[in-house]
């Protein structure tokens, strides 16, 4: 059952190593009290943190991250403390910072308009949270694997089918846990990771059909193995085919994309990466989800024969 | 309840058939023994009766179904113990009939009586994994009286038990029988048949050989004398006298009427020589 925890931690990880969607990067360092008008301004662009003292200034400047401190001079002018190895970038924003609040230069003041693409989410978190959704999805398929397996040795299938539970039944209160696991874990994941704004009919659409080939190699992979630890590690061999998608996705040019075509996984993501920019139509998540679903099927005629067999 | 006509099964579908030509017929209240040596047929043919095998070749009627076209419904009616217990090891022995209840239609036993029945009470939050191989035999049948079952299939349902539990099962057995139920007993154990069964089946190399009551067997088979030993003159004297011979019932009335009888046995035939003397072949 630990493996239902699994997406919370995923979430937890991506949230720790990746930015959040609304974090910024830059974090300046004031002296509480001396500039309140300030530090007012500053919290509009970046993170403000208040030191008690110069002393504490200095010693937090010290420490491991990028902070930048923006300290009163001598006479009426500011002085910029840094440990000198954060970026040119950070340290020249801080500058500009500063000279903009001394010449009090608003918003407003700016000529530019901003014309978006409108996409608000770092890359790298998609791209993070894209794979824990999969990911997520072939968990569903291993606790299959597993829980096949345990039957299997307790040998008590015999004793389901001697009950009114049609063996259809059977499969679908096995597969149940398939889709589930990976709906509410995802779920878990888009809100802990900060993606609740999206469309979650549309991530209900993806997950449910990225878990079904999970599903089917989940069931066979239970009934080849009598041992839990062979089931578990067989199932990681699916990580293969979705981390080759992502890399395809992601690294190769598009001649090389056709290459990928035959991976659920492939269309998943691609799929999922729409429903992640908020930015999917329900034409385009019917469409990933409709071959995702057609390949699936492919696989579920081949494989349900030996699904069928083996669980008699 | 139970109606098998020229019933064959073949694992490889050919003609080697470990089922072969079986038929016969069970009542309703009937406990029907099915006796035979390992690979006789026996597992096989209950198999087919449940379903766990699917029916290739014959007809088979179970608690008024037919096998070859069989209704979840039917299982409602069933219940089986088998030989090698099959229970959810990381649930404990109520666990496993709280969960199995569930999946009945009909109205369902209550697990904590079917716990003490089988004298599993005061291990019924044990896991089942840690039980002992008789405690989950046990386990497996109590569970299979779960539902009430209007046809009860027994495979080895004292094996690996000790004689006092054993003996506990076997009354079980007749209680549940006088309630109404009808058993298919699979056994090679033939003092458990000779005391529960109404009617034996013998099955060698996947065919019936005979089937009758035991009673009728021993007086078809066995030998119509008496051994005796009674003190003559402080003396123990044996003899063997007939019960059909005149002369010789008179003198069983003479001894014992004479005499002071230390051991008196009819020699009627175990169920084990009689299917040694029809099958040429022993029960193991």
């Amino acid at each position: 059952m630990y493996i239902l925890v699994v997406p919370v931690i995923f979430a937890v990880l991506i949230n720790v190593f990746s930015p959040g969607i609304n974090d910024t990067t830059v974090e300046i360092l004031l002296l509480k009290g001396e500039n309140p008008q300030q530090a007012e301004y500053f919290k509009q662009f970046a993170k403000v943190e208040l030191a008690e003292s110069l002393e504490a200034a200095h010693d937090r400047v010290r420490k491991r991250d990028n902070i930048i401190a923006v300290l009163p001079g001598a006479s009426k002018d500011y002085y910029i403390l840094t440990q000198g190895n954060e970026p040119d970038y950070v340290v020249d924003y801080v500058k500009n910072l500063a000279a903009f609040a001394h010449f009090d230069i608003g918003m407003e003041d700016s000529a530019a308009e901003i014309l978006t693409y409108g996409r608000e989410i770092p890359p790298l978190k998609k791209l993070m949270v894209n794979t824990a959704m999969i990911f997520t999805s072939i968990l569903g398929g291993m606790i299959i694997a597993l829980n096949i397996v345990e039957e299997k040795t307790d040998n008590t299938i015999s004793a389901i089918h001697l009950s009114p539970v049609s063996r259809l039944g059977f499969i679908a209160g096995k597969s149940m846990m398939g889709v589930v696991i990976p709906v509410v874990g995802s779920i878990l994941l888009l809100i802990i990771t900060g993606f609740g704004g999206i469309n979650f009919f549309h991530v209900f659409f993806m997950v449910t059909t990225s878990c079904i080939i999970s599903i089917l190699i989940g069931f066979i992979e239970g009934i080849n193995n009598d041992d839990v630890m062979n089931a578990a590690g067989n199932m990681k061999l699916l990580f293969l085919p979705l981390f080759g998608s992502i890399a395809g996705v992601e690294l190769l040019a598009d001649k090389w994309q056709p290459l990928f075509y035959w991976i659920p996984f492939y269309w998943t993501y691609k799929g999922n990466d729409l429903v992640l920019s908020n930015r999917g139509s329900w034409m385009e998540i019917m469409k990933y989800s409709g071959i995702v679903l057609g390949i699936s099927a492919l696989v579920f005629l081949i494989l349900a024969p030996r699904i069928r067999k083996g669980l008699e | 309840m139970i109606k098998v006509k020229n019933l064959y099964h073949s694992y490889n579908n050919d003609e080697n058939y470990a089922v072969n030509d079986v038929n016969f017929e069970i009542e309703k209240g009937e406990i029907f023994g099915f006796l035979g040596p390992s690979g006789a047929g026996k597992s096989t043919t209950q198999n087919i009766l449940v379903g766990l095998l699917q029916l290739q070749k014959g007809e088979v009627e179970v608690a008024g179904y037919d096998v070859k076209h069989i209704k979840d419904k039917m299982f409602n009616k069933i219940g089986m113990s088998f030989e090698q217990s099959n229970v959810y090891s990381k649930m404990s022995g109520i666990e496993n009939l709280e969960f199995y209840r569930k999946l009945f239609d009909v109205k369902t036993r209550d697990p904590k009586e079917l716990i003490k029945l089988v004298g599993l009470d005061g291990k019924e939050n044990t896991k089942a994994g840690k039980y002992s191989k008789g405690m989950k035999h046990r386990l497996t049948f109590a569970r299979s009286m779960i539902n009430n079952p209007e046809l009860w299939f027994l495979d080895e349902p004292t094996t690996g038990l000790d004689p006092s539990i054993a003996a506990n099962i076997k009354d079980i057995i007749k209680q549940e029988n006088e309630k109404g139920a009808t058993v298919f007993l699979t056994t090679h154990n033939m003092y458990i048949a000779d005391e529960l069964c109404d009617r034996v089946a013998f099955i060698v190399d996947g065919k019936i050989r005979l089937i009758d009551s035991p009673k009728a067997l021993k007086l078809k088979y066995g030998e119509k004398l008496v051994d005796v030993e009674y003190l003559k003159n402080g003396e123990l004297i044996k003899e063997q006298l007939s019960t059909v011979a005149e002369s010789e019932k008179a003198r069983i009335v003479e001894v014992i009427s004479n005499y002071d009888i230390q051991t008196m046995h009819t020699k009627e035939a175990t169920l084990e020589e009689i299917f040694i003397k029809v099958t040429g072949r022993g029960l193991v």
